[in-house]
């Protein structure tokens, strides 16, 4: 009888618990970002700022082992609302609580040194990510082996094509072991055998009860990975429910409008 | 009834504290681990298309000292056979200063592809430079006891004493000096870019109101006091004392006082500049 309540309270925890999130920006109308201009604007009486939206009032709750799928347009707001989970922003309004270690996946390559070597860039964005020495050391040779880059680690990073760069970013941050993965539009990287890779190890994380939220724009990735799926528009949540549904719901819009 | 449940909350709460250490404890060693990777590429990184590679760390300030000697030794101190070692140590102190703030200053911008991508604690950059400093520094000693063995044996006159092992009291005074200027000169940057312009300047007229290659009693008098208004003149005289001015015999084995002044100098500017930090980093991120 007990193991079957634990179980329950196991499988209704909630990871994720955002709760009337609104998040402000303060946009200068011409950005200052020297003393000059910023002086000679204030005797002028002349900073002027803008606030704006950028989320307003969003609240869900994502559950252990579910897959999420952040949809909407471009400037929407869902690449912002990735980074409040990560902890990279606070919000202006409201909470968020994050129950588990989050690997964010955005942009991948972003954290790289381009003057540095593959191997070095490997250790500086594992220990980012929070791997101990050790534990690294362990894992170098599979990050190296799922790049496919072993002929060319002490190179610079700068001789990479772009291509092989996303291959490193995409080997190191997939080797995490989170509880949640954030993946912002980076699904799409490599060519063909390697994407096929991709997904089978995101299958796998899926199948050890990851916790996923995917930003995407490819409305049969977000059905076939995701349970549910969360849409915002123009800064406000439209719809929070069962994936098929609410793409089919957002294809229907963007139908409309282009009408 | 209500006695189980007042338990039970005392246990969730007891779990919640444990539960909040442990996540403390882990952020540490994420830190250390990321600082530490930092510091090893600042190193690497200052040197990697040179042929002689880490050597430039030891040449880079001898070579300094040897213009400077050419250059000075004909207008000050001509007939002091320890005014070598007087360029080199005032030198060394200020350069790691310089080397820490300058590569501080611009370190948060120019990481800012890992910092707008992951959960870093902000100060890891600042820190990392500091920490370099050190190294290169450390790397600078060596230099500096190759001329002490060269005088030493040119002139025959003692240079060397345990007074040097005093080195190990007072670089963490400077770090803390230094640490606590890259962290207020950091975040100030995020929001005005032009500061690197102002404070290459200001390091520029910092460097001659040290007493580096000019001693203090070659200047007026009236001037004194003003100079050792100077966070840095203190760093720097008290590291000649102790390296070979109390062995040599023309400067006195600083006090306790003069310990204490520079630590106090060091804690209160890393308390301002992480006061200053903490205030405002929230909005790097938007500015960054």
């Amino acid at each position: 009888m007990k193991g079957v309540s634990m179980d329950n309270i196991e499988s209704t925890e909630n990871i994720i618990e955002v709760k009337n999130v609104c998040m402000d920006f303060y946009m200068q109308s011409e950005k200052i970002d020297n003393m000059k201009e910023f002086f000679i604007r204030l005797l002028k009486g002349k900073i002027e700022r803008q606030k704006k939206r950028i989320l307003d009032n969003i609240s869900f709750n994502v559950k252990k082992g579910e897959s999420i799928g952040l949809i909407g347009h471009n400037g929407a707001g869902k690449s912002t609302l990735l980074k409040l989970i990560t902890g990279i922003m606070r919000p202006t309004e409201g909470s968020i609580e994050v129950n588990g270690l989050v690997a964010p996946l955005l942009n991948l390559g972003a954290g790289f040194d381009f003057e540095a070597t593959a191997k070095e860039n490997i250790y500086l964005n594992g220990a980012i990510l929070g791997y101990s020495k050790r534990e690294l050391a362990k894992k170098y040779d599979e990050i190296v082996e799922f790049s496919e880059l072993q002929d060319y680690m002490n190179v610079p990073i700068k001789n990479f094509s772009s291509g092989m760069v996303a291959r490193l970013g995409f080997a190191i941050a997939i080797d995490v072991d989170p509880d949640i993965l954030l993946v912002d539009e980076i699904l799409s990287v490599g060519d063909e055998n390697f994407r096929e890779k991709c997904a089978k190890r995101i299958s796998e994380l899926r199948n050890r009860g990851v916790t996923f939220v995917i930003v995407s724009h490819n409305m049969a990735q977000v059905k076939s990975l995701c349970q549910k799926a969360l849409w915002i528009e123009d800064s406000k949540m439209m719809a929070y429910g069962d994936a098929g549904e609410i793409c089919d719901k957002y294809l229907e819009y963007c139908k409309n409008i282009k009408h | 009834m209500n006695h189980i449940f007042s338990s039970l909350a005392t246990e969730q709460r007891k779990q919640k504290i444990k539960f909040f250490f442990e996540k403390q404890k882990k952020e540490l060693m994420k830190n250390k681990n990321i600082v530490l990777q930092l510091v090893k590429r600042n190193i690497k990184v200052q040197y990697r298309n040179s042929a002689i590679g880490i050597l430039w760390t030891v040449l880079n300030p001898l070579l300094n000292m040897l213009v400077m000697y050419l250059v000075f030794s004909a207008f000050f101190g001509k007939d002091d056979p320890t005014y070598s070692l007087y360029l080199l140590c005032g030198n060394i102190v200020f350069n790691m200063m310089r080397a820490a703030t300058t590569q501080s200053l611009t370190s948060l911008v120019n990481n800012r592809g890992l910092l707008t991508k992951n959960k870093i604690a902000y100060s890891v950059f600042p820190l990392s430079c500091n920490l370099s400093a050190i190294v290169n520094f450390a790397f600078s000693f060596i230099a500096l006891i190759a001329v002490m063995v060269v005088v030493a044996l040119a002139y025959n006159i003692t240079v060397f004493s345990v007074n040097m092992f005093m080195t190990f009291v007072m670089i963490p005074a400077l770090f803390l000096f230094s640490f606590g200027l890259s962290l207020f000169f950091s975040g100030l940057y995020v929001f005005f870019r032009d500061i690197m312009h102002f404070y290459n300047v200001f390091l520029t007229l910092w460097m001659y109101l040290t007493p580096i290659f000019y001693t203090t009693d070659s200047l007026p008098s009236y001037m004194v006091p003003i100079i050792s208004l100077n966070p840095m003149y203190h760093y720097v005289q008290y590291f000649r004392a102790i390296i070979y001015g109390c062995a040599y015999g023309t400067m006195s084995f600083p006090s306790g006082m003069e310990t204490l002044t520079l630590y106090l100098i060091g804690i209160i500017t890393t308390v301002t500049g992480t006061i200053f930090f903490n205030f405002t980093k929230h909005r790097f991120i938007f500015n960054i």
